[in-house]
């Protein structure tokens, strides 16, 4: 090595930057993950995606309405319950969730990860910060698709009984609305880990889609026993569990909820060791 | 300041950084120079904390980069010209960078303004060329009036007024007392900016000097040509130099420099018609210190006889 001297100089007299509070780190970074998601179109583009899978099953529905109500009395008694959370809810979940998987999945394919680790290099405030802003469109947007949908059932089905209508008043539908966004929540965390762990917008979109839409029809072809176990424990199915409503499934509301709550530890935590030890590129 | 201590990062077998030490004093522009796969490009991401060192420590202003809190507003950097969403508009990359650092909206048009994209500001970038997304680049490096700035290969898809006027900018930069350091392969590209150099190879520092120590010590000797040439000989053997005949007019004189020369013939009263100082060029130097370090070589074609 070819070592020389150099002329010293005065380091510059900046004033210190003023101290930031750690929350206040937080509240920053959550408000700028808010803003990526508002400049994006494709963000807009997955929540239209979201109201199209719900006026679609509104569609099913009228049309079900129509076949139920040009039926016979007896024929009308063996009708599946019209409960357009379960039709449309999956698709509305996979939507909401690839909002969620893309907000750190585009960042590692256009490289933006780089200006964003820069602006905010504490690794954990930032994926915090998406998850936050992920499980806030996921809650808000279920929440309301869950509503409209709802809103639709209810226009739709009018004073038709049950088994078609599966609630005695719309009042009833309200836990599993809630419960409905609440799952939204949890599988748009979920899909944020896929991102981080997966760092490719494909890979995660497929695996998500794997998980939320494939994986509850799979589960059909298992033996009944396998089918309940496995059936019980998938992301769409947590939802009648949660809300305690009138399903086959195994799990208790308290048993769903620990469910859930195992689905967000385990998808934080991947996303975290792997956010956190792996290098940026 | 910049100061990394000891920093050795391996990608598997590879060994990109090896025990690397350096430091980049403010008031100065720095150039990090090195061939190809000699891990500059390695050194600022792990200074700005995107990869983690195996061994060593990088510093800015006492600390590492990831303990910085609002860092845009201490330190500006730029790695990548393409690192920002294609889909996203100018004004809104910028925005959202300064929104997390608690940086105002009017500094992100004062900024797209001074680096020229105002009128492009609510383009997406992905519409954007290499030159504009650089800009973009820089503006975002600037956002928080920083005061240590770190730019890989900046001048990279800039075009000649843009490169005069990163050149200006990174000069008032060093002058207002911050610490520039910029990487680049090129020794004809630093040769006008910077005042200071980091040359490495291999992962390994090469030489750590100013540009202008470089250039006096690669300087080799001085062609003199005057009518009197064996009186002006005679009188800088005395003063201690070495002097060997080209031509009845001409010789080389080694171990006084030109402007000693001049000096000496004015006080014999000797006319002298021409000085010309004779060294390695820059780029000569750097190539012949790099030349064992580089990674990747082309094969030179020979003609067939």
């Amino acid at each position: 090595m070819t070592t020389m001297t150099r002329p010293g100089t005065a380091d510059s007299s900046r004033a210190p930057a003023p101290a930031v509070r750690r929350s206040q780190l937080w509240r920053d970074a959550v408000a700028a993950e808010w803003l990526k998601l508002r400049t994006l179109r494709s963000t807009y583009a997955f929540l239209a995606g979201g109201a199209a899978a719900t006026l679609l099953g509104m569609l099913i529905l009228f049309l079900l309405v129509g076949s139920f109500d040009g039926a016979s009395a007896a024929e009308q008694a063996n009708y599946e319950t019209a409960d357009l959370t379960v039709v449309v809810m999956p698709f509305v979940t996979f939507f909401l969730a690839s909002i969620a998987a893309m907000s750190i999945t585009t960042e590692f394919t256009t490289g933006s990860i780089g200006p964003g680790l820069l602006a905010v290099p504490q690794r954990r405030i930032l994926l915090g910060a998406k998850a936050t802003t992920a499980a806030a469109v996921g809650l808000i947007g279920g929440l309301l698709f869950a509503l409209l949908a709802l809103a639709g059932a209810t226009l739709l089905l009018g004073d038709r009984p049950a088994p078609l209508n599966p609630w005695p008043s719309w009042t009833h539908a309200l836990p599993t609305v809630a419960c409905a966004a609440l799952v939204v929540m949890v599988t748009s965390i979920v899909a944020l880990g896929l991102g981080v762990v997966l760092r490719s917008t494909a890979s995660a979109l497929v695996t998500l889609g794997g998980l939320v839409l494939v994986a509850p029809v799979f589960a059909h072809f298992l033996p009944t026993t396998w089918h309940l176990r496995f059936a019980s424990v998938l992301l769409p199915n947590l939802t009648p569990q949660l809300a305690g409503a009138d399903h086959p499934y195994l799990l208790s509301p308290a048993g769903a909820l620990v469910m859930l709550l195992a689905y967000v530890g385990v998808a934080l935590g991947a996303g975290l060791i792997a956010f956190g030890r792996r290098d940026a590129t | 300041m910049i100061l990394v201590r000891k920093l050795t990062k391996r990608y598997g077998q590879t060994l990109a950084l090896d025990n690397l030490s350096f430091e980049v004093r403010p008031g100065a522009v720095t150039g990090f120079l090195g061939p190809n796969g000699a891990g500059k490009s390695t050194a600022l991401r792990i200074i700005l904390g995107l990869h983690h060192p195996t061994s060593g420590e990088a510093l800015i202003g006492g600390r590492r980069y990831d303990r910085i809190r609002h860092p845009m507003r201490e330190v500006g950097a730029v790695l990548d010209a393409n690192a920002a969403h294609p889909g996203r508009s100018a004004v809104h990359h910028l925005a959202c960078l300064a929104r997390s650092n608690r940086i105002g909206r009017a500094r992100v048009r004062a900024v797209l303004d001074q680096v020229g994209l105002a009128d492009v500001a609510h383009k997406r970038v992905g519409g954007f060329s290499l030159g504009m997304r650089q800009r973009l680049g820089i503006a975002a490096a600037l956002l928080g009036d920083p005061a240590v700035v770190l730019l890989d290969e900046p001048i990279n898809g800039l075009d000649a007024t843009g490169i005069r006027w990163i050149r200006s900018a990174l000069r008032t930069l060093a002058a207002e007392g911050r610490t520039v350091l910029l990487s680049s392969h090129l020794m004809s590209e630093m040769a006008l900016t910077v005042d200071d150099v980091l040359i490495i190879g291999r992962g390994r520092l090469l030489a750590e000097t100013s540009m202008t120590e470089m250039r006096d010590r690669f300087e080799r000797d001085v062609l003199v040509r005057s009518p009197r040439a064996a009186d002006l000989a005679a009188v800088l053997t005395g003063l201690g130099a070495s002097v060997t005949a080209v031509e009845t007019d001409t010789f080389v004189a080694a171990g006084v420099d030109a402007p000693a020369i001049a000096a000496a013939a004015a006080a014999a009263a000797i006319p002298v018609h021409g000085l010309t100082s004779r060294g390695a060029t820059l780029e000569d130097v750097y190539l012949q210190m790099t030349g064992e370090a580089v990674e990747y070589r082309s094969t030179e074609r020979t003609a067939q006889s």
